[in-house]
């Protein structure tokens, strides 16, 4: 018997295909509401009110997208995204530096009180944060940082212990013979992080840097509490504003229907790419922080 | 930078539990002047970390505790710092507030429907992808089910409210052609409304569960199930029998994070599109209820919105607390 036809005698037995039928019946489920959300955008003028609503679109068309990256008069998403894009790339660069520097002190240096402190930060996440949103606002409100988007850059690196361990653990992984011969070359703690640990941890930066990446992209209750200005308003926020002519009345901004799931599509999109892109460090990111928690 | 076995001492504390931590924490604390000063540069290296996570966690952590032993209303000044303490006023409001029982229940139904069901779905689903055998297929199967993870929650629940449009949307179509004469208004019905923010919540969150049960699956050993094999074991033994004992570190994980979905505030929100908890405050979970009585109604109450939630952090407690005692795994 060829190998190919092992193969598919292999493939053809009952459990294969009973495995291989439910789990594409859960990708179908898993993937609908974004293929209707895309397939929505693509929609063009009239066809978005047709009842019943068709599956595929009749005319796919760009219009929906042109219409939210050209009228400035009627779309803020460009400015959304680009709100959305400042804090999430300012809230990774403090995350991976302060995150960085802690874990290669708790995870390589002695000095006096280290696990004091270390259990200190662990017993604080066993506290239930009651009001911890209501004493936010007024901490925020206190040193002027609500309404600014130094603000929430600021905030969301400060939920530090996810990251903290993922680093951690990667600093405790280096190698010690490495660091003692540095010593014996008389390096010190500076020559002994850049030069000899950085490079080991570059897999647990990219790691923290991923999930506060989509953390703070999809970030929705701090900052809607925090900003009070449409023009401030990040695209996790300034979705939840669009409403079509046909539901809502409270909107502030009107637009057309299908433009709504195009400003959905394009809210999406940078977080699926992201994703498929780099998908073993998602992994390595649950095995090492959520799975050591 | 010696003594590597003092440093694993921390992991191995965290992993007794939390009465561990606590008392390792006032051990260290008694002999902290026996201890050498070291390396000065370790106090420089976590600075910028821990003095953002003291500002801007642990401090509202803090005042979130005595705030809910205040009348605390952001827009009345007189009721500012300690001025608006009331002791047990809040709690005995709270439990005389038929609003706050009623979004508890809701809170509760809510759970109760979306727990297992999520747990069944992801715990199926990693055991199906780990029967297939064909590399590429595992891991198209794996990025799928993760895929709805990383959306942002407000977008995922807003896609799902197209998909409910009674008008508009593709979900009654389908029904309809599957033969239900009369579907649901989805999301405008009070009696359905609950109902519609299971699967949203559920497709939202399953796939993250899934790869944890995942990766608890890869990581038993191949022979553990060889020699069961050899000993006669179905597939259905090996999972009764190997896989779900194996597996139960995983199962508490789970079910602590699970139980955070209690409050369901963003999802509620951004798919009934506000406060108002759905048609007929039916879908009025008390994360939502705390969230409107802080920021929306009348002179901005929080300090009972923070009585409230940290009522609810406290079942939250309870709750994570029976399932280190009924999983008996050492991790807490």
């Amino acid at each position: 018997m060829t190998a190919l036809a092992r193969a598919i005698r292999r493939n053809l037995r009952p459990a294969t295909l009973i495995t291989n039928f439910l789990l594409i019946l859960m990708c179908v489920v898993c993937l609908f509401p974004v293929f209707w959300a895309i397939s929505s955008s693509l929609k063009e003028g009239i066809e978005i009110y047709r009842i019943p609503p068709t599956l595929l679109p009749e005319h796919p068309s760009l219009a929906n997208y042109t219409w939210m990256f050209t009228r400035a008069d009627m779309s803020r998403l460009p400015l959304n995204l680009w709100n959305s894009l400042k804090v999430t790339m300012g809230a990774v660069i403090i995350q991976c530096i302060t995150a960085t520097m802690a874990g290669f002190a708790f995870g390589r240096l002695e000095f006096r009180g280290r696990d004091l402190i270390f259990y200190l930060l662990i017993m604080l996440m066993f506290i239930p944060r009651a009001g911890g949103l209501m004493a936010l606002y007024e901490l925020m409100e206190f040193l002027h940082l609500r309404n600014s988007h130094l603000g929430l850059i600021l905030l969301f690196p400060s939920a530090i212990s996810v990251a903290l361990f993922v680093m951690r653990q990667n600093f405790l992984s280096v190698p010690r013979e490495l660091e003692e011969a540095a010593i014996v070359d008389g390096a010190g703690t500076w020559r002994i992080f850049l030069n000899i640990d950085l490079p080991f941890v570059r897999g647990g930066i990219a790691v923290v840097a991923i999930w506060e990446f989509i953390y703070v992209w999809g970030e929705y209750l701090i900052t809607l509490t925090m900003l009070d200005f449409p023009e401030l308003e990040t695209v996790a926020i300034a979705v939840t504003k669009l409403r079509g002519w046909s539901s809502h009345f409270t909107s502030r901004i009107v637009t057309p229907y299908g433009t709504e799931s195009a400003a959905y599509v394009v809210a999406m999109m940078p977080m699926i790419l992201m994703f498929i892109l780099l998908q073993k460090w998602f992994v390595r990111g649950l095995s090492e922080g959520i799975l050591k928690m | 930078m010696a003594e590597a076995p003092r440093i694993q001492r921390v992991d191995e504390v965290r992993a007794q539990g939390r009465l561990a931590v606590v008392r390792e924490f006032f051990r260290e604390l008694i002999h902290l002047r026996e201890q050498k000063w070291g390396n000065l540069w370790g106090y420089f290296f976590i600075a910028p970390a821990v003095i953002m996570y003291l500002i801007f966690e642990a401090w509202p952590i803090l005042r979130g505790l005595f705030m809910a032993f205040s009348d605390y209303r952001w827009l009345v000044r007189e009721t500012h710092g300690w001025k608006g303490f009331n002791g047990l006023d809040n709690w005995i409001e709270m439990f005389h507030d038929p609003t706050f029982w009623k979004s508890l229940g809701i809170a509760a139904k809510f759970t109760l429907m979306f727990m297992p069901t999520a747990f069944a779905l992801a715990l199926g689903t990693a055991v199906l992808i780990s029967k297939v055998k064909n590399n590429f297929m595992a891991g198209f199967y794996r990025v799928v089910a993760y895929m709805p993870v990383v959306l942002p929650v407000s977008v995922a629940m807003l896609v799902w409210g197209k998909l409910y449009d009674v008008k508009f949307g593709y979900l009654n179509v389908l029904l309809q052609k599957l033969g239900v004469a009369n579907p649901p208004n989805w999301l405008g019905s009070p009696k359905v409304a609950l109902y519609s923010l299971v699967p949203p919540t559920i497709w939202l969150r399953f796939g993250e569960w899934t790869l944890l049960f995942l990766i608890g699956i890869y990581n038993i050993n191949r022979e553990v199930y060889e020699a069961a094999m050899v000993d006669g074991a179905n597939g259905w033994q090996q999972f009764a029998y190997i896989t779900v004992p194996l597996l139960k570190p995983v199962f508490t994980l789970v079910l602590v994070l699970g139980s955070g979905v209690i409050s369901a505030t963003v999802e509620s929100m951004a798919l009934f599109g506000g406060t108002n908890g759905g048609p007929g405050e039916a879908a009025l979970t008390t994360g939502v209820y705390v969230y409107r009585t802080a920021f929306i109604h009348g002179d901005m109450r929080m300090g009972y919105a923070a009585t409230m939630s940290l009522f609810l952090g406290i079942i939250n407690m309870l709750i994570t607390a029976v399932v280190f005692i009924t999983m008996r795994t050492e991790r807490a």
